[in-house]
């Protein structure tokens, strides 16, 4: 009789059993009530935790994480403790650590990240600390309007450390078997694309498949760059101006001229890169450092200078990456001091050519390491001055731009547009209907 | 007197009134309880937990930090009056109907090729197998490769057949059918061995006295082998379906969903609903909605699979 006995022979009923799992249960509802009590207690001890993304390759980490383990902290204040967080699903790490406060005291992120946990009270604000770098003179080594574009109604959100803009390339080999110029003007890409297509080649290079989020910006950099943008100067969304509709209409004249490939719509960043690297793309809109991403040495791709639309505008879209304190720390002082240290050491990552972004120090620029690379040099002399964020025509950066930014809107629309079988005025009147509804 | 098969519950003759017996401790049933419980916490906390959790943020207008304030059913209802969701939902139906089938068509043939033996044919079932195998971030990646840019081999396939130029990924119809043949090509192995076991369990002496009785092989097989095989198939169909409707990675890493959301699930639109759109309560409510029609297909195909056997 002892073996196989099922839950009849032992006598546990249904209602026993179910009073067993209420019992339970009381328990699992009770446990996220300990944990915030143990999390809470480890605000006050412990080694202050460093978040950071991997922004550049295979030797960028270890470098980050060198850095911040030689952070040698004043007598009192935490030590620093470094953690790699992978691009894939970012969101939810970071989301997941703060909800249950166990997210970083410090950390690097998305470019809207700071906004977005500030308006959820996730957030220290930096303004004592870049009251101090005003005293010490680290403000003044911040290029212009890097520091500005963190500040929010409530304060500074976060830090700058490195600026990622969004530039025209084009491949000078094949440029010149062509026997075309790089264009100055927006007519002059238009009959430059056309000489490209002709022997079989792309002059807008484009992506909007699986997880590309160039197709997005690229759309919105042409609109920029024709006086446009999402939003109008008080911040309301606009997409259905002017300037936008005929910065579209032209993106359409592209399709249409097979200036774009009609396959862009489906490529993920790696076809892009192939594309690019297989001398197929010639010219078109990426990051800054495209080269070093291709593994390109040979000179052959090159910055251009900036474009003028149709009206003699000069825009470019431009992303201040940030470092952001958060409030749950060890020590707002030891976050403040640690950042200061970072902030001032970070020039490692440009001496050693670690990272593709660009120095948001005027210090950093003028090192012989830095001014050694060509392109990035020309991009901080002709393109960071005339860059514009991603919430122009107005200047203050907001959460609903990480919607925006993250969302399947932008990215539809973009898709829309690299078709080709919609006009510009229905995809954009589309594309706003589905803002509105993403950021009422 | 009657005792129930549960043995606690008894009918008094005549007044036909349950009289419910408690059952006594017994040190047996202490450690029984006791044994049972780190199980049952477990389970709780990892599924009714978040379940729970989960239901509260389908009612709630809360971010991925924050809960947010009570908005009663209201995300519910702006989810099943939303074009996008019966987009993706009819895209689902398309994604599970062609990958349910269409694996279990090449699965079922295959199945029915391997059972004549031939040389080499452990090497064929396990190259057969390799698409199962294969983790889906390779697969995807190969498929990407093989349709993806002009240069890819497929475009250049169809170019020296004289058939065109097809965007395989860029054109909306062309993306349906290209992930559609993924799913089916990752899929088949499953319901290859699936099929071969169920057909290994036929004894060949049916076939024998069916054959002595003149049936055709089409009349054998429509005869013996699928009726004898009903019971797996819908076994087949019910972990194909649950397969199909869950699956995130096959479409997430192939075409994102696009062009223009042309191959977005309801699987993907809950997750880029919560997780892009930052919109938490309208993606959980779409998650729980999903789960709702997957239950009600699981339970029909599960009421077949009872007939089969009973038959």
């Amino acid at each position: 009789m002892a073996k196989n006995q099922g839950l009849g022979h032992v006598g546990v009923s249904r209602r026993g059993f179910l009073g067993l799992a209420g019992g339970v249960a009381g328990a699992a509802a009770v446990s996220p009530l300990l944990a915030a009590c143990s999390s809470g207690a480890a605000t006050g001890s412990g080694p202050l935790k460093f978040w950071d993304m991997p922004w550049g390759g295979t030797a960028y980490s270890p470098a980050a994480k060198r850095l911040t383990e030689a952070y040698q902290p004043a007598t009192g204040l935490p030590t620093a403790q470094y953690q790699q967080i992978q691009w894939a699903n970012f969101t939810q790490t970071f989301s997941a650590a703060v909800a249950s406060n166990t997210g970083p005291a410090v950390s690097t992120g998305g470019g809207f990240q700071a906004f977005q946990f500030a308006s959820e009270g996730a957030i220290a604000y930096a303004d004592h600390l870049i009251d101090t770098f005003k005293k010490d003179g680290t403000y003044d080594d911040f290029l212009p309007g890097t520091i500005e574009a963190m500040k929010t109604e409530k304060g500074y959100a976060a830090v700058p450390w490195a600026i990622d803009i969004r530039v025209w390339w084009y491949r000078k080999s094949v440029m010149d078997q062509v026997g075309v110029e790089p264009p100055t003007t927006w007519p002059e890409l238009l009959s430059t694309g056309k000489k490209l297509a002709a022997q079989g080649y792309y002059g807008f290079a484009a992506g909007a498949g699986a997880g590309q989020p160039i197709g997005g910006q690229q759309m919105l950099m042409m609109m920029v760059n024709n006086g446009g943008g999402i939003f109008n100067a008080g911040g309301e969304l606009d997409l259905l101006n002017d300037r936008n509709i005929e910065a579209m209409e032209f993106v359409r004249e592209l399709v249409s001229n097979k200036i774009i490939d009609p396959r862009a719509v489906g490529y993920t960043i790696d076809n892009v890169n192939s594309q690019w690297k297989n001398k197929k793309f010639v010219m078109g809109i990426d990051t800054p450092g495209l080269d070093s991403i291709l593994g390109d040495t040979s000179g052959d791709l090159l910055v251009m200078k900036p474009l003028a639309g149709p009206h003699g505008d000069k825009a470019c879209l431009t992303f201040i990456n940030n470092i952001m304190m958060y409030s749950n720390t060890p020590s707002q002082e030891g976050s403040e001091a640690f950042l200061t240290y970072y902030v001032k050491n970070m020039k490692t990552y440009w001496q050693q050519n670690l990272v593709p972004g660009l120095p948001t120090l005027k210090s950093i620029v003028a090192l012989p390491e830095f001014q050694k690379q060509k392109n990035k040099v020309d991009v901080i002399q002709d393109w960071q001055p005339i860059g514009k964020s991603f919430a122009a025509q107005a200047t203050e950066l907001t959460p609903a731009l990480a919607k925006i930014d993250s969302g399947q809107a932008i990215s539809s629309f973009a898709q829309t547009m690299f078709a080709g079988r919609t006009d510009a005025k229905a995809a954009l009147r589309t594309f706003q209907d589905a803002l509105s509804a993403l950021i009422k | 007197m009657t005792i129930s098969p549960a043995g606690t519950e008894h009918v008094v003759a005549g007044l036909h009134r349950p009289v419910r017996r408690r059952p006594r401790l017994t040190s047996v049933r202490v450690t029984m309880l006791l044994l049972v419980t780190p199980s049952a916490f477990l389970l709780l906390l990892i599924t009714a937990y978040p379940l729970g959790y989960a239901a509260f943020q389908s009612v709630h207008d809360g971010t991925l930090i924050t809960g947010g304030s009570y908005v009663g059913l209201s995300n519910y209802g702006n989810t099943l009056t939303s074009a996008a969701f019966w987009d993706a939902a009819k895209f689902t139906v398309v994604f599970t109907v062609v990958g349910v089938f269409g694996s279990w068509l090449v699965g079922l043939g295959l199945a029915l090729l391997l059972r004549s033996k031939f040389p080499g044919r452990g090497l064929f079932k396990v190259l057969l197998l390799l698409p199962w195998v294969v983790p889906v971030v390779v697969s995807a990646t190969s498929m990407n490769y093989l349709v993806a840019t002009s240069s890819s081999p497929m475009p250049k396939l169809f170019h020296a057949l004289g058939l065109g130029s097809p965007l395989f990924l860029a054109d909306p119809t062309w993306a349906q059918v290209t992930v559609c043949v993924y799913k089916v090509w990752v899929s088949f192995p499953f319901m290859m061995l699936m099929v071969s076991a169920a057909l290994s369990s036929i004894d060949e002496t049916v076939y024998e006295a069916a054959r002595v009785d003149g049936a055709s092989s089409w009349q054998q097989f429509t005869g013996i082998s699928l009726p004898m095989i009903a019971r797996s198939t819908y076994i087949s169909w019910i972990l194909m379906t649950i397969f199909c409707v869950n699956d995130f990675p096959t479409i997430y890493l192939l075409t994102g969903g696009g062009p223009e959301s042309s191959t977005t699930p309801l699987v993907v639109l809950a997750y880029r609903t919560v997780f892009q759109d930052f919109q938490v309560g309208p993606g959980v409510a779409i998650a729980f909605v999903m789960t709702l029609i997957l239950v009600v297909v699981s339970t029909l195909l599960y009421r077949q699979i009872r007939k089969a056997t009973y038959q």
